[in-house]
């Protein structure tokens, strides 16, 4: 070998080391800078700042971004379920674009390959609009409805957001550890990051972080870490995020000819008033039968539960019920999580369990389903007290 | 390494040369050097050196590529596609009550375009592209032409960067071949107007054309981008059908990891994932965020296989 060889060989070694580079270069360039430092404050500070903020400038200030949504939740396989089952979101990732003008000037998109899903909120009137089907829905609010949950972020009305935060963070330190990171970085901004760590032992969740942007306090990544990993379970937040106004024309949304063009009226019962009232009855009877075991993060919930009915039930459902999206199979769904439990017995008797990363969950023998965010052992401790 | 050692080395080399017809490197190397000298007698154009002897060698590459009958029967097979599609699409829209992508074509003329490349993009275009980037160097080795083409004094970076230029050219005439067509049928058989994006917002006419123009340029690029691969797969053997075969099972091989939900992490790294971003002119606002981050990869790919091709085919002994 020629050592011309090496030389030439090392223009094509010098390219790969560029380009590693670069596609590393955001966390090297971050790691070289530093972390952003923000001004220290307790997490009561914080949340009294935010709530000032936010009242102060009525709300979320204007802003659009890449939302992306990352869960790795260790559920058994399940099977395919098709791209629009709100299934799909239980794993891998999912990109939500957002524009974001005032609180009745919203604009949602999905895109996936060649179609695109939008929601736009514009006003009194909102806008549905599906590519692959090339439906536009025009989605009206009911007066009344919807009014009460204009924001998402705490009303401080009648209290002032120094004992707004201190009445939330006294309920939550009784099961909490709360603390704050000053040092975040969330889509390129310097954040707080609120960080609650269970105090029950027998907790899966190690610790939510909730990042709030160090500016304007929107919050912008939520992320939940199972024990024992160091990559989040479930993560939801901005990958890239600007505060400035989004285009108007962002929030105009006229059918395009050749639509398809349905209404539907928001906070009106699709199948009618009597589905309701069933289902609230319905609700009304599992919760007199649901007992929770243990407290705070280690709650357990034990509620009756019938394995032979529900798989007959599951056989019998149609394909496709509007529930787990046009293409899944219920039957099929419901198989593939009972073949994954292992069974397990004790003192309290025997039954199967399904184990994921943050919840698991536990069928006895005797008619109970167990779930809850803590350890099998927990969880068979629970099953013990009857 | 001195000097001297080098010129040592070079001369030992030529004397133990035995093999008949082996050009070794340091000789073409040489002639490569002697190429370009004479030109700069005249100091006053100093841009007009190298290029005269480049378009020469490329205009007559890219002439061999166009008069071959395989490579017009392949752009003549990829153009018949988007007919096809359309016709089809112009009977099954007549019955009615498909949704989707059915529907938009049957809306609007332009839409034919963006759904014929969503077609072929992912696997005829890349097999066309790889058919003459493969060819291109281990074509000439097979056949006994490359010595010929390092006799002349045109050097082995200039020969490299010709033979990748002629392929660049090829891909974008593979989508114009698929565009074309498709925007012929398109107007033909369906309603002339509008444009309804994926977003469902509507732009004029001639601003849909300006978006084929982009999603060309887009989807050009990704095909030069594969034209890299191939090319530095042509200088790794002798066998053009070798490096073909070799480029087109590294597509397929790609869309089988992409098809894998569990290597959801090594997707983005991918070269097929980023074809299909030229959907991102069809939303509104353009996505340029994608197509930015999908013509980076590109060029990526191109620095890489490029550097790669180089790197190969500068060292490489000719043997046939």
């Amino acid at each position: 070998m020629r050592r011309g060889t090496y030389v030439r060989w090392g223009v094509p070694v010098a390219a790969a080391a560029v380009i590693g580079a670069a596609i590393g270069a955001g966390p090297v360039i971050a790691a070289v800078s530093g972390d952003p430092v923000l001004p220290e404050r307790s997490a009561q500070q914080l949340l009294a700042d935010a709530a000032s903020v936010t009242s102060k400038a009525g709300g979320v200030p204007p802003m659009s971004g890449t939302v992306q949504q990352t869960a790795s939740l260790g559920l058994p396989a399940l099977p395919q379920t098709g791209d629009t089952s709100p299934l799909s979101l239980l794993s891998g990732s999912h990109e939500v674009k957002v524009w974001y003008g005032a609180h009745d000037k919203v604009r949602m998109a999905i895109p996936t390959q060649l179609n695109e899903t939008n929601l736009i909120l514009d006003g009194d009137q909102g806008w549905y609009w599906d590519s692959s089907t090339n439906t536009a829905t025009r989605l009206t609010v009911k007066k009344g409805a919807g009014q009460e949950h204009r924001t998402p972020m705490p009303q401080a009305s009648d209290l002032t957001p120094q004992q707004l935060s201190e009445r939330l963070l006294a309920d939550a330190e009784q099961y909490t550890d709360v603390r704050v990171v000053n040092t975040a970085e969330v889509a390129g901004r310097p954040a707080y990051q609120l960080v609650l760590s269970p105090k029950a032992e027998g907790s899966l969740v190690q610790e939510v972080r909730i990042a709030l942007d160090g500016e304007t306090y929107v919050p912008l990544q939520v992320q939940v870490y199972a024990k024992g990993s160091a990559e989040p379970a479930f993560q939801v937040g901005f990958t890239q995020v600007t505060f400035t106004p989004p285009a108007p024309e962002n929030f105009a949304f006229a059918p395009p000819a050749g639509a398809k063009v349905e209404e539907r009226t928001l906070g009106d019962m699709p199948h009618g008033e009597h589905v309701a009232e069933e289902r609230a009855e319905q609700a009304e009877h599992v919760k007199d039968r649901v007992k929770v075991v243990g407290d705070g993060w280690a709650s357990v919930a034990v509620l009756p539960f019938d394995q032979k009915e529900l798989v007959a039930k599951a056989a019998q459902a149609p394909k496709g019920g509007e529930r787990f999206g046009p293409d899944a199979d219920p039957k099929a769904l419901l198989d593939s999580v009972l073949k994954s439990a292992t069974p397990v017995s004790g003192p309290w008797g025997s039954g199967k369990l399904i184990k994921t990363k943050l919840v698991t969950a536990l069928l006895t023998d005797d008619g109970r389903m167990l779930v809850g965010p803590v350890t099998p052992e927990e969880i068979t401790k629970a099953a013990g007290i009857k | 390494m001195s000097a001297a050692e080098t010129a040592a080395e070079t001369a030992a080399e030529t004397a133990t040369r035995r093999t008949p017809g082996l050009v070794p490197v340091g000789e073409t190397l040489r002639s490569a050097e002697r190429g370009p000298r004479q030109p700069a007698a005249d100091p006053g154009t100093p841009p007009a050196r190298m290029p005269w002897s480049f378009w020469r060698l490329l205009g007559s590459e890219l002439g061999l590529t166009f008069r071959r009958p395989r490579n017009l029967l392949m752009l003549a097979a990829l153009g018949v596609v988007p007919i096809v599609i359309g016709v089809a699409l112009r009977v099954v829209a007549a019955e009615d009550g498909m949704g989707g992508i059915i529907e938009d074509v049957a809306g609007n003329s332009l839409m034919l375009t963006f759904v014929s490349f969503s077609f072929l993009v992912l696997l005829f275009m890349p097999v066309v592209v790889s058919v003459v980037a493969g060819d291109s160097i281990a074509g000439e080795a097979g056949a006994g032409t490359l010595r010929y083409l390092l006799a002349a004094p045109s050097g082995r970076t200039r020969l490299l960067a010709v033979k990748y230029v002629n392929a660049v050219v090829f891909a974008y005439a593979v989508t114009a071949a698929v565009a074309l067509p498709a925007l012929a049928t398109g107007l033909v058989l369906f309603p002339a107007g509008d444009v309804t994006l994926l977003s469902g917002t509507t732009i004029s006419m001639g601003d849909g054309l300006l978006r084929i123009v982009i999603a060309v340029g887009y989807v050009g690029a990704g095909m030069a981008a594969l034209a890299a691969v191939a090319l530095a797969m042509s200088t790794f053997t002798e066998v053009s059908i070798g490096a073909i075969a070799a480029t087109i099972v590294l597509i397929i091989v790609c869309q089988v990891l992409r098809a894998i939900p569990e290597l959801g992490s090594i997707t983005p790294y991918l070269l097929p994932t980023r074809f299909t971003n030229f959907d991102a002119v069809l939303r509104s606002p353009i996505d340029t965020a994608a197509m930015g981050e999908g013509l980076l990869a590109f060029g990526a790919y191109i620095l890489l296989f490029g550097s790669i091709a180089w790197a190969r085919f500068s060292g490489k002994d000719i043997t046939s």
